[in-house]
């Protein structure tokens, strides 16, 4: 042998030099990581068993490589514990994360979406193997080591000039000094110079990471067609490029077409369940859509992921508890009945699970509330909506979204007066939160559950259609049916006044129809000026006037 | 009888899974158990064999779980830059304790280039060559790694009898000239195939060659990357 002996010279040292940290559940491999690493030359070598020895180990400790199993059994894997210490930052750029894994399966190597180990070692693991993969990370992470002290500290300006004199010099380290160096143009708002650095790669070699970098840029620049047609070019190359359908996902969305952003992610999801945050952003942009089947899935899975995460947070139960309600309500069956309780259990664990968290029983008494008039069990509603009332009811220093969210089982219960007053004393307290007045304004319109909210939209869509095609009276007795249900919906009233204006105009004779204009025109006497239907409304309030002259 | 739908390959891919990883601990422990008792087992045919047939088996899981996903379209080729120099020294180092066991010299001859490709998939294709070549060879192995004609090319030689005139052949094997009765089935070569395709730049694609006229007189595998 001739290769591995000619670098262990000056690897020994650079060994030595550093503090390591093993993690693995199982003794006997802790041990022999251990023996392989100090006859590398490591010295400075702490093992432990589970994710919060890890963890409170590089809180009192300065760690420079740590060798992480992936599989711990039962409770946090590696890639919480990587997750964990790069969120709390108890890991710095400059330090080594690497995996240990017992396949290079794909499907853990997608999982992450955010942070990203900077090695895989595949077991089974060998001395030799460890000393060279180990050896030429180390060496590595010395010649890029002045960089990364300046990311840690910020200071990108510093960082961008040592990649640019690195990059003739350590042609090893290439790629990652151009990966490098376009993300730090991006950071300090660069465009011009980061997208430069990543079509200068384009040029040589079609690359993903640099396609990739591009896009965003594209998106950043708002070119939000070329970027998509960047990014599915991308997606049908490398079909496990997960990075790829996120920002895809995320292009579509902001082109306003969030039903193929779901598409995106709902395609991204099935290759690569693990991954919490695009779980929960597939969740709210199903819930948007109103497919609450995908939005419950989607958040029971968060829920289950979240379990060990950092990521985790009350509002996913809340949130699944909330889908699971609306898909429930109405329905009375063995299904309904299933999707209540687990309802019911989802928003009892998530008290547990939060306990020193005091507003959340009052969060999931609300949903609770709903859920029971869903099951038609009325008396039971009551019963709980008696007991919080006393604590809402007025707009507090609480957050908007009990509120918001107290308003919507105001309604559910059929106490519709309470719930607008108390959305617009909510409106007049956030006059200047156009995010908060969005939501108020839209449980206004439609305060009913989303199955009712899916017809009446569906019969907008068929009212339309049918006025465009000349059929006046089909579309009114259309609208007149969606408005059944959502009768203070602006747009829908005021596509019905269309209707019957035009109508008028064909029959002039027919007075009768100038009446059902005002009647319901009188709907909307209260809508606010901000409303995207405002204009509209005084537009055909003036045209009516006219038309009664 | 209820007439149970079953995904064969997929109960077939996770049986495979299972076994791969037990065996992966086996390999461990025979690393450690040669390591602990350097002096009676460096010498011991049967603890070579023993350990050359696991790693064989264990490459051959690879290879099934890695045909697994390309028949689901569900393997394609990330391709970072790497030093191919280390690169190569990493992949070696993993077959160090076999060979020095088996007395079989190793070297690697590689250009100071980078090559894009992914380690990943090229691991799994070379291990098996590797493996292959510790079979038929009798006492040495060289791995080569420069630039011909715009490609990396990857080369493995060893000085054994070489392969047979049928074998010499570029065209990508298929799943039909798997031969069972010769006890050859070039699954290895068929992976090996399917890895260098997967690598594309522009409207090249990558490909295996196999012959018999490297330096040391017996076989040579060559991967050819774009």
């Amino acid at each position: 042998m001739n290769v591995s002996n000619n670098k262990s010279g000056s690897g020994k040292n650079a060994f030595g030099a550093l503090a390591y940290l093993v993690i693995d559940d199982f003794e006997n491999f802790r041990l022999s990581m251990r023996h392989m690493l100090r006859s590398c030359g490591a010295e400075n070598i702490e093992l432990v068993a589970n994710a919060r020895l890890a963890v409170q180990y590089c809180t009192y400790n300065h760690v420079d490589v740590v060798l992480c199993d992936y599989n711990l059994g039962e409770g946090k894997s590696g890639q919480h514990i990587l997750e964990e210490l790069r969120y709390k930052k108890l890991l710095k750029r400059s330090s080594l994360f690497l995996m240990v894994t017992s396949d290079a399966s794909r499907e853990m190597v997608m999982g992450a979406r955010e942070y990203q180990p900077d090695a895989y070692l595949t077991k089974p693991i060998n001395h030799a193997m460890l000393e060279t993969r180990l050896g030429s990370l180390i060496t590595q992470r010395s010649a890029l080591l002045p960089i990364n002290r300046e990311i840690d500290r910020e200071n990108y300006p510093e960082a961008i000039s040592l990649c640019i004199h690195a990059i003739p010099r350590q042609p090893r380290y290439k790629t990652w000094l151009m990966k490098t160096l376009a993300e730090l143009y991006f950071l300090l708002g660069d465009l011009t110079h980061s997208i430069k650095v990543y079509d200068e790669v384009l040029r040589q070699r079609e690359l993903s990471w640099a396609r990739l970098g591009h896009s965003k840029i594209l998106l950043t620049n708002h070119n939000y067609d070329e970027a998509i047609k960047n990014l599915r070019r991308l997606i049908a190359a490398h079909p496990d490029y997960m990075e790829a359908y996120d920002l895809l996902a995320e292009s579509l969305e902001r082109q306003n077409k969030p039903r193929q952003a779901q598409d995106i992610l709902e395609r991204a999801t099935d290759h690569s369940p693990n991954a919490l945050l695009r779980q929960i952003h597939l969740a709210e942009l199903a819930e948007a859509n109103q497919d609450m089947d995908t939005a419950v899935r989607a958040w029971r899975r968060s829920v289950a992921l979240g379990a060990h995460s950092i990521h985790d947070s009350p509002a996913y139960h809340l949130a699944l508890g909330n889908t699971l309600c609306d898909l429930s309500e109405g329905d009375t069956g063995t299904e309904g009945a299933q999707l209540a309780s687990e309802a019911f259990s989802v928003l009892g664990n998530m008290e547990k699970r939060f306990s020193d968290n005091d507003s959340l029983a009052l969060r999931a008494q609300i949903v609770q509330c709903r859920i029971y008039a869903g099951q038609e069990e009325a008396h039971k509603a009551e019963a709980v909506l008696d007991k919080i009332r006393p604590a809402l009811g007025n707009p507090r220093a609480l957050e908007s979204e009990t509120d918001l969210d107290y308003a919507k089982t105001l309604f559910r219960l059929g106490y519709g007066d309470e719930a607008k007053t108390l959305l617009n004393d909510l409106a007049t307290q956030f006059f200047d939160n156009p995010t908060v007045l969005k939501k108020i304004e839209n449980l206004l319109d439609e305060p009913v559950g989303f199955r009712m909210k899916v017809k009446a939209r569906r019969l907008n869509r068929d009212g339309i259609e049918a006025f465009e095609s000349g059929n006046l009276q089909e579309a009114a007795s259309i609208f007149t049916k969606a408005l059944e249900m959502i009768p203070d919906h602006p747009a829908l009233n005021l596509n019905q006044v269309q209707v019957l204006m035009k109508e008028y105009e064909l029959d002039t004779a027919n007075k009768n129809l100038l009446g059902l204009c005002q009647h319901y025109l009188s709907h909307l006497a209260g809508l606010p000026e901000q409303h995207g239907q405002y204009r509209r409304y005084v537009a055909l309030q003036r045209k009516l006037k006219a038309l009664t002259l | 009888m209820k007439n149970r739908n079953i995904d064969f390959s997929m109960v077939l891919a996770l049986a495979v899974h299972d076994m791969k990883n037990s065996l992966g601990m086996l390999l461990n422990s025979l690393d450690e158990l040669r390591e602990e008792s350097k002096d009676t087992l460096n010498n011991s045919s049967r603890f070579n064999t023993l350990q050359y047939e696991a790693e064989r088996i264990h490459n051959d899981l690879v290879q099934l779980l890695g045909i697994y996903r390309l028949g689901n379209n569900n393997l394609s080729a990330h391709s970072e830059e790497h030093f191919v120099p280390d690169f190569l020294s990493e992949h070696l180092a993993r077959h160090t304790s076999l060979l020095n066991g088996l007395g079989i010299r190793c070297s690697i001859e590689a250009d100071t280039i980078n090559g894009f490709f992914d380690a990943d998939l090229l691991t799994g294709a070379l291990n098996n060559t590797i493996n292959n070549a510790i079979r038929y060879t009798r006492t040495q192995i060289r791995l080569t790694a420069n630039e011909r004609n715009g490609h990396l090319v990857i080369a493995v030689e060893d000085d054994g009898p070489g392969y047979p005139d049928n074998m010499q052949h570029t065209e990508t094997p298929s799943f039909k000239s798997l031969d069972f009765n010769t006890g050859s089935t070039s699954l290895g070569l068929f992976f090996a195939s399917a890895v260098a395709e997967l690598h594309s730049e522009g409207d090249r694609t990558g490909f295996i060659k196999l012959h018999n006229s490297g330096q040391l007189g017996g076989g040579v595998f060559e991967i050819w990357l774009p």
